[in-house]
């Protein structure tokens, strides 16, 4: 059980490379939070400064109020996952699971419980006795984590876990780590570039980029509220639509106008909007934003081509050409829509987002997490 | 075709290695006379272990001029005056080997560790640096090694070989584990340290382990040029009391006259030790060699 704070952190390698510049993070004691970002982001060099496997070179990391600068690694209270779980070869399965407890002095009688029940929580027991090279991708994963619950550590860490497991074994063990944190009660840090991984299993999700937060907050209010057009394309599958265009205010009204397109935007939003009539703005429209079944009505209505249909099973992706530009909408499998039709979608306007159209900053975003 | 063709490249291939060696355990077991008989005796007509027997009897004599025809009658009567030198010289080499083989992993083994897994300044330059050392040929440090052994005081004293040896041979020792341990993943030694394994912890407990093919590769090596090593050991010793085997044997040729039978039957001595190693150290000898070749 720990509070980790990181302030100001930098980590500056010595080829002159900055990972991280200055970077400030409160996570909080039994909160489960993931890092995510693209690759090259920061994200791995933040866990591995946490975990004490890189040395700050700026900043302060702190676990409760215990400045951990100087500890190194096998001084911490830490447990860690990795992607290519890093089992040792040459040991089996119970010796892997067994090494941290026998480095911590851990009395053999207790070494010995210990094992055997994580090998039972996991399902991994008749493999105690194997070795690493005789293990599935899955096997191998759940004795990584064997081998780092075990240690019933303060702080769990991990490195994209499961972006070496097949689909259908990702989603299982999503589930598994998610009720695996409910039992152990203890704080989580997820590094991940999956967005979904991220939205499933976060309380609170940090988005990064060039070693820069761009965003904390919860799932939802990553995925409703994002800050800028890099937290907003990061999230969402098929990933979220831009059109850009200019505000507009009529009758006490502020819409989006592209060409013969007007959107009027939802009054919540007038109040930070108000006044910036011909300000040259995106609007972003996440895939599922529309309603196939509603009643089109005016400023609410999308009209445009439909130039491809894209079948995915549960539903079907449409591309839509509207005033030059190519959306792409997620839509029920029962609307029969045929390429090159023209048509009228609604639009869900009041998830709509609005973001400066040179700096893609939200003009909606009001600090709050 | 292609086949017939490989089978008989690889028997002349492997007389012309094996031969000598064929010939000189053979003709360690004959006396000089059937040695020098035309044509040679490939299996000899009388074996005998007296060869053997006058290295070892050679120990408490005093060989002079007039008295080199009595000790041994295998040889036909000649017996080197520098024979007796012979087992103690065994010794020096063994004594020297070894230490080189202890001290080289004592300093490669860490070295090659914290340069194929920390990152520090200057890291791959001192890669680089080490190399560079083996590229300038023995013979031209050897006067600059004499300056400095002369300064330490160790001139005709073991210590002055093993130093020396280890300057030839740690730099191939670090060569061969750095690339053996730049192949082993790095999360492994993150996973170790996350496990509570100091670093020192992580190399003797994960790292060494799994890095035997490449220690038995460097252990061979550093063995085997310091039991051949000949011009250091010539310029550095001057008496039997560190003289190692190489100057002693090659001193027999040089003597009163030329004694084949007993330069034979010493050479065969010299080759136990190494051939013991080879077929102890036999299933990991390829696989370390190649460890330490493929990326580094």
């Amino acid at each position: 059980m720990a509070r980790i704070r990181l302030e100001s952190a930098g980590k500056r390698y010595p080829n002159g490379f900055a990972a991280l510049e200055s970077l400030s993070l409160d996570i909080r004691d039994k909160e489960f939070v993931v890092l995510l970002g693209p690759s090259g982001c920061g994200k791995s060099t933040t866990l591995n400064l946490v975990a004490g496997l890189e040395e700050l070179t700026s900043g302060s990391l702190y676990f409760d109020d215990a400045t951990m600068n100087a500890v190194p690694a096998h001084r911490r209270d830490v447990a860690m996952v990795f992607q290519s779980y890093a089992l040792y070869p040459h040991k089996s399965v119970y010796e892997n699971i067994a090494f941290g407890l026998r480095m911590r002095g851990h009395p053999a009688g207790e070494i010995e419980k210990r094992v055997r029940d994580a090998a039972r929580r996991l399902e991994i027991e008749p493999l105690l006795e194997r070795r690493p090279h005789q293990l599935s991708g899955g096997q191998r994963q759940r004795v990584a984590l064997g081998r780092a619950l075990v240690r019933q550590p303060a702080v769990f860490l991990m490195d994209e876990p499961l972006s070496n497991l097949d689909a259908a074994l990702r989603i299982a063990m999503r589930a598994e780590i998610k009720q695996l944190h409910h039992t152990m009660q203890t704080t989580f840090v997820y590094v991940t570039h999956d967005q979904a991984e991220a939205l499933t299993l976060a309380d609170r999700i940090v988005v990064m980029r060039d070693g820069v937060i761009q965003q904390i907050g919860s799932p939802e209010a990553i995925y409703d509220r994002p800050r800028n057009t890099f937290v907003a394309s990061f999230l969402g599958n098929p990933p979220i639509n831009y059109l850009e265009g200019f505000l507009r205010e009529k009758e006490n009204q502020i819409c989006f106008a592209r060409g013969a397109l007007s959107l009027i935007l939802p009054r919540q939003y007038s109040e930070r909007l108000r006044g910036q009539a011909g300000r040259p703005v995106k609007l972003g429209l996440r895939a599922e934003e529309v309603d196939e079944h509603s009643v089109p009505r005016a400023g609410e209505t999308l009209h445009g081509r439909v130039s491809s249909v894209l079948p995915v099973g549960s539903d079907q992706y449409l591309g839509f050409e509207v005033e030059g530009s190519l959306l792409f909408f997620r839509v029920g499998r029962d609307l029969r829509h045929k390429e090159g039709e023209h048509v009228a979608l609604s639009v869900n306007v009041n998830r709509a987002q609005i973001f400066d159209a040179s700096t893609g900053e939200s003009l909606l975003w009001d600090g709050s997490a | 075709m292609k086949r017939i063709f490989l089978f008989c490249a690889s028997t002349v291939f492997l007389v012309y290695v094996l031969a000598p060696v064929a010939w000189l355990v053979s003709s360690s077991v004959q006396q000089e006379a059937e040695i020098t008989s035309r044509p040679p005796h490939w299996i000899p007509r009388e074996p005998t272990l007296e060869n053997f027997e006058a290295i070892f009897a050679a120990k408490e004599k005093q060989v002079t001029y007039e008295t080199r025809r009595q000790g041994d009658p295998a040889t036909g009567g000649y017996i080197p005056s520098t024979a007796r030198n012979l087992v103690p010289a065994m010794w020096n080499s063994l004594i020297v080997a070894v230490a080189v083989v202890i001290l080289n992993l004592v300093v490669s083994v860490p070295a090659a560790y914290a340069m194929a897994k920390i990152r520090f300044v200057g890291r791959s330059a001192s890669i680089y640096f080490m190399l560079t050392t083996r590229v300038i040929p023995d013979i031209a440090l050897v006067v600059p090694f004499f300056f400095f052994i002369h300064k330490l005081g160790l001139l005709d004293h073991l210590g002055s070989l093993v130093i020396t040896y280890l300057a030839i041979t740690v730099p191939f020792g670090v060569f061969i584990l750095v690339g053996y341990f730049e192949s082993l993943p790095d999360e492994l030694d993150k996973a170790a340290r996350i496990d509570g394994c100091s670093r020192l912890q992580t190399l003797l407990r994960v790292y060494l382990p799994l890095a035997v093919p490449s220690l038995v590769a460097v252990v061979l090596f550093t063995f085997l040029t310091s039991w051949n090593e000949f011009l250091l050991a010539l310029m550095f010793t001057q008496t039997p009391a560190s003289q190692t085997m190489p100057i002693i044997v090659a001193a027999f040729t040089s003597d009163f006259t030329i004694s084949f039978s007993f330069i034979n039957a010493a050479g065969v001595l010299a080759v136990i030790p190494p051939v013991i190693l080879a077929v102890v150290f036999e299933r990991y000898i390829v696989s370390g060699l190649t460890a330490g070749a493929v990326k580094g």
